[in-house]
């Protein structure tokens, strides 16, 4: 459009006023809180003024990790179930996502639609259907039993006693975990393998390399990139997931830190130190925004040339 | 020469892991969706076929109460989500996308940061803005709104720009040069021109605003204030009735009219551009 | 002066310190077909950018009809534009596309109606009026591009490479019917190609543009004939180049070539140096091996190729530059085949000395 140049800037002026206002500040609220206090009616007051800081509460949380407390145990559950997810996801997603890629003919469209759907099905609408089918009497748990995994998962020591699969066990955490996500993983699996040029793979082939090597020397590497967007895509949400514990194990043993910020911010009264943990999340998780909004602005930076 | 067309060998493994997968992804829903239609109380035990859960005179998600009230709000958060997102993301797309010079950059950063920031964190923040910061708004359905908006508009952002890439700047420069005004530009050429993408964001943002949970459960303030995600996450484990999950399926419904509706809409009028359509899949 | 354009010391520098036009003067005179020629990357669709108004100037003056234009928007500007990919609006169909601009005019609906009726007869699209863009063949679509921008009367059309994509056979044809279009509406048109043929076929006057600057402005025949630089002689069809030294001979100049000497009687015969000489092929003249006469030059056949139209030598001269000459073939069979060592001749007022640019 011909209009100056603070034409755009005053397009773009009320989303950025949006996104500073109801985004930005927000965040700097939970930072004001974390280093704020609590007054007598167990609400919190935030400083805003750095210099006003009260690290009380934040040194509080930092000890007790310190000291193998109460908090290091969630934060390392947590890591425990996002890396056993995330590596089951990889293992189911990555063969589906290459399938759909580079094989289908006819029913490709089918396919992707199948692998689209449950990215539009409400996410607690599924983690109830399992509740459903794993409770006592469900047919999920029939199944297992009659089949003799279930009789595995003892002997394995990942399920604690029969029909239990609702009751307070990590597994079941881990297994809705992967069912939940997996699907956010294909897609961007896919888009990688999808993107990879078939003639490279030929070339390997006519060079001399079977399938395997073709696949473990061209593929692999090429899909790379979209193997670790996808990684940092679902394992963010999964870090601060709190509803999934809650629906399939609700008890503490699977407390993840999402649970914890949760039963102190919104359901009970110590939202400071629920502010601390939130904090400590983020930058946790700062590193892998971080790469991942990298990666997002190379292709960006296509996006703006692509116009030019 | 089957060597050469299937260059990557043995498929026969991988449809069977493929078939497992999206079978072991979309029948325990259609499970649940089948019990909506059970005609006794259970919600694991077939008693036969019957509607009664959706239209039933008590208990039922037309005639329920809580469920009723759950519905008509999660409707009323998704349309006027929509209706302030939409537009705000827009402009914005078309702001960032000929934004030429200092602040681009920054302001784009700013754009994604809502897509990898996770849902508890933002609940949190949200919470205690309108703790803190606003507690002459507070919590509820206006904050339920803000809260939803802020992190769709992501998404409208992306999609519309992704389809402005496609348009390019031939076509408003073609209209100014026959005589058009930049604000013709925009109305007479670049408006119709990205009309289907911003019907598909406005899909995608009243879909994802009906699914939405963790934002919306933090920032509600009573029951009058609940969605049927709200409903469903504080039902599940209980005693609940079918009625949860006819209640479940017609929110399901909502969802895939909207969006197939719009992806009609999208493809009648765009010609099929991908671009867009890559661009949400991509994030 | 309906539809004069003058360029006064544009220059246009980019951001990145790109200076794709180097203050270039031009002027381009009412009623005419003036064409910008040159290879890609040399600023002529800049320039043709910066007349319409999609690019502004960093310094100098664009003048249309005596009024500096160069900060006027581009909706404001009484010339319009064919674009290369045409620019058709896709969600309007023709009829609507051709009407577009004449909403800014102050006319009846029924005025409208007839102008864009007018305007696509003129293109010999009468009735396509209800079709969509997407419907019609490239052809088509140029010259609802055209009735578009025509239907508005500008002093001045512009075309950006118009017939770029288009098969050959379209292209010969719509030149024509551009060249006929202009010459009966008597408006200035500004053609912007890469093609020189195209060029010199359709102008009335051409300017060869290199790097940001005009190396040369003229008729199509000055341009071809009197190549000002070796540039322009390169670039115009093909052209002989030439090392020679330059002596003064009497008042004009005698250029060395090897052991022999030629008179040399165009271009710049005050250079004294290392010079080229330009000869076009169709000028030498291909004798048996020593001839007599003055502005020969012996040489050998290093190959024949049979062109259709023409036979053409490639002869390597004893100094060691190749020359191409053409003989029109005129159906007998040619007198020198490869191998065969030859005469040149190169008549005097055929050659055209060329000093080197400076710096």
């Amino acid at each position: 459009m011909m209009g100056s140049r603070w034409t755009w800037r005053l397009l773009a002026l009320p989303g950025v006023a949006w996104l500073s206002v109801f985004f930005l500040v927000a965040l700097y609220a939970v930072v004001s809180v974390a280093f704020g206090n609590q007054n007598t009616l167990s609400e919190p007051v935030p400083f805003w003024n750095p210099l006003d800081w009260n690290v009380g509460y934040v040194l509080t949380v930092l000890r007790d990790i310190g000291s193998g407390g109460q908090y290091l145990t969630v934060f390392l559950r947590t890591f425990l179930f996002v890396g056993v997810a995330l590596a089951l996801s990889l293992a189911i997603g990555y063969p589906v996502a290459y399938y759909a890629a580079r094989h289908t003919g006819r029913w490709r469209g089918l396919v992707l639609l199948a692998l689209v759907l449950p990215f539009w099905i409400n996410y607690l609408m599924r983690m109830l259907a399992w509740i459903n089918l794993l409770g006592p009497g469900g047919w999920g748990t029939i199944v297992l039993h009659d089949v003799g995994i279930e009789r595995l998962f003892i002997w394995l020591g990942l399920l604690s006693e029969r029909g239990g699969w609702l009751d307070g066990q990590p597994t079941t955490v881990i297994i809705a975990l992967v069912y939940g996500y997996v699907p956010f993983l294909i897609l961007p699996l896919f888009a990688s393998l999808d993107r990879i040029d078939q003639r490279q793979i030929e070339a390997a082939r006519d060079l001399g390399a079977s399938p395997f090597q073709a696949f473990r020397r061209v593929t692999l590497p090429l899909s790379l990139p979209g193997i670790l967007a996808g990684s940092v895509l679902i394992a963010l949400p999964m870090f601060g997931d709190y509803y999934t514990p809650d629906l399939v194990c609700a008890s503490a043993k699977c407390n993840m830190i999402g649970n914890q910020i949760d039963q102190f911010t919104r359901q009970g009264s110590e939202k400071v130190t629920g502010a601390v943990l939130t904090l400590l999340l983020a930058l946790v998780l700062l590193v892998l925004m971080a790469y991942y909004l990298r990666s997002t602005r190379s292709a960006d930076a296509d996006l703006r040339a692509g116009e030019a | 020469m089957s060597r050469l067309r299937n260059p990557w060998g043995r498929p026969r493994g991988l449809v069977l892991v493929t078939a497992v997968y999206v079978l072991w992804s979309i029948v325990p829903v259609a499970v649940a969706i089948l019990f909506a239609f059970n005609d006794g109380r259970s919600r694991t035990t077939w008693q036969g076929f019957s509607t009664r859960w959706f239209t039933g005179a008590t208990g039922s998600v037309f005639h329920d109460a809580a469920l009723q009230s759950s519905l008509k709000h999660t409707l009323l958060l998704g349309v006027l989500c929509v209706l302030v997102a939409t537009p705000l993301g827009v402009a914005l797309a078309l702001g960032l996308q000929r934004w030429r010079g200092a602040g681009s950059g920054s302001v784009n950063t700013v754009m994604l940061l809502p897509l990898v920031t996770p849902e508890i964190v933002m609940g949190v923040a949200l919470l205690l803005l309108f703790l803190k910061i606003f507690p002459g708004i507070g919590l509820g359905t206006t904050a339920q709104v803000i809260g939803q908006v802020t992190f769709t508009l992501s998404y409208v952002v992306v999609i519309v720009r992704g389809r402005l890439v496609s348009i390019g700047r031939d076509y408003e420069e073609a209209a100014a040069d026959l005589g058009a005004p930049p604000r013709d530009q925009l109305l007479r050429v670049l408006l119709p021109l990205l009309a289907p993408a911003i019907v598909a964001s406005a899909a995608v943002v009243f879909a994802i605003s009906i699914d939405d949970f963790v934002v919306t459960q933090y920032l509600s303030s009573d029951a009058s204030t609940t969605t049927v995600s709200m409903l469903l996450y504080s039902s599940a484990r209980g005693a609940p009735t079918p009625a949860l999950n006819a209640l479940a399926t017609v929110a399901l419904v909502i969802t895939l009219a909207t969006l197939a509706l719009a992806f009609l809409v999208y493809r009648r009028f765009a010609g099929g551009s991908d671009a867009a359509v890559a661009a949400a899949l991509e994030v | 002066m309906q539809g004069e354009v003058r360029l006064e010391g544009l220059t246009k520098r980019f951001p990145d310190e790109v200076v794709a036009v180097d203050g270039i003067d031009l002027t381009m005179p009412p009623g005419e077909f003036f064409t910008m020629v040159g290879p890609s990357g040399c600023g002529k669709t800049t320039t043709l950018r910066m007349i319409a108004g999609f690019e502004r100037p960093t310094s100098g003056r664009i003048l249309l009809d005596g009024l500096d234009v160069a900060q006027i928007p581009p909706h404001k500007r009484s010339v319009n534009t064919v674009f290369q990919s045409y620019a058709l609006f896709p969600h309007l169909d023709v009829a609507r596309n051709v009407e577009f601009g004449l909403k800014y005019k102050r006319l009846t609906k029924q005025e409208r109606r007839l102008r864009v009726a007018e305007a696509l007869d003129l293109v010999q699209l009468g009735g396509y009026a209800g079709r969509r863009p997407s419907q019609l063949s490239g052809g088509q679509q140029q010259r609802v591009a055209l009735a578009r921008a025509l239907v508005l009367t500008p002093r001045v059309l512009l075309l950006d490479e118009p017939l770029g994509a288009l098969d050959a056979r379209l292209r010969k044809d719509l030149q024509v019917e551009l060249k006929a279009l202009q010459a009966e509406l008597g408006i200035t048109f500004v053609f912007v190609t890469h093609d020189q043929e195209e060029a010199l076929t359709m102008s009335d006057r051409v300017a060869v543009m290199s790097a940001g600057r005009v190396e040369q402005a003229g008729t199509p025949r000055e341009v071809y004939e009197e190549p000002a630089t070796v540039f322009v002689a390169d670039f115009l069809g093909v052209s002989n180049l030439i090392t020679a030294e330059a002596e003064a001979d009497g008042e004009g100049c005698a250029l060395r070539i090897g052991e022999r000497s030629l008179r040399a009687a165009r271009g710049d015969t005050g250079a004294r140096g290392e010079v080229k000489a330009m000869i076009r092929p169709e000028r030498i003249g291909v004798e048996a091996q020593d001839a007599p006469g003055e502005n020969r030059l012996p040489g050998m056949v290093e190959r024949a190729v049979y062109v259709g139209t023409a036979h053409e030598l490639h002869v390597r001269l004893v100094g060691g530059d190749l020359v191409k000459a053409t003989i029109p073939n005129d159906g007998s069979v040619p007198a020198f085949a490869q191998g065969a060592p030859v005469t040149l001749h190169l008549p005097a007022d055929a050659v055209r000395v060329l000093a080197p640019r400076p710096g």
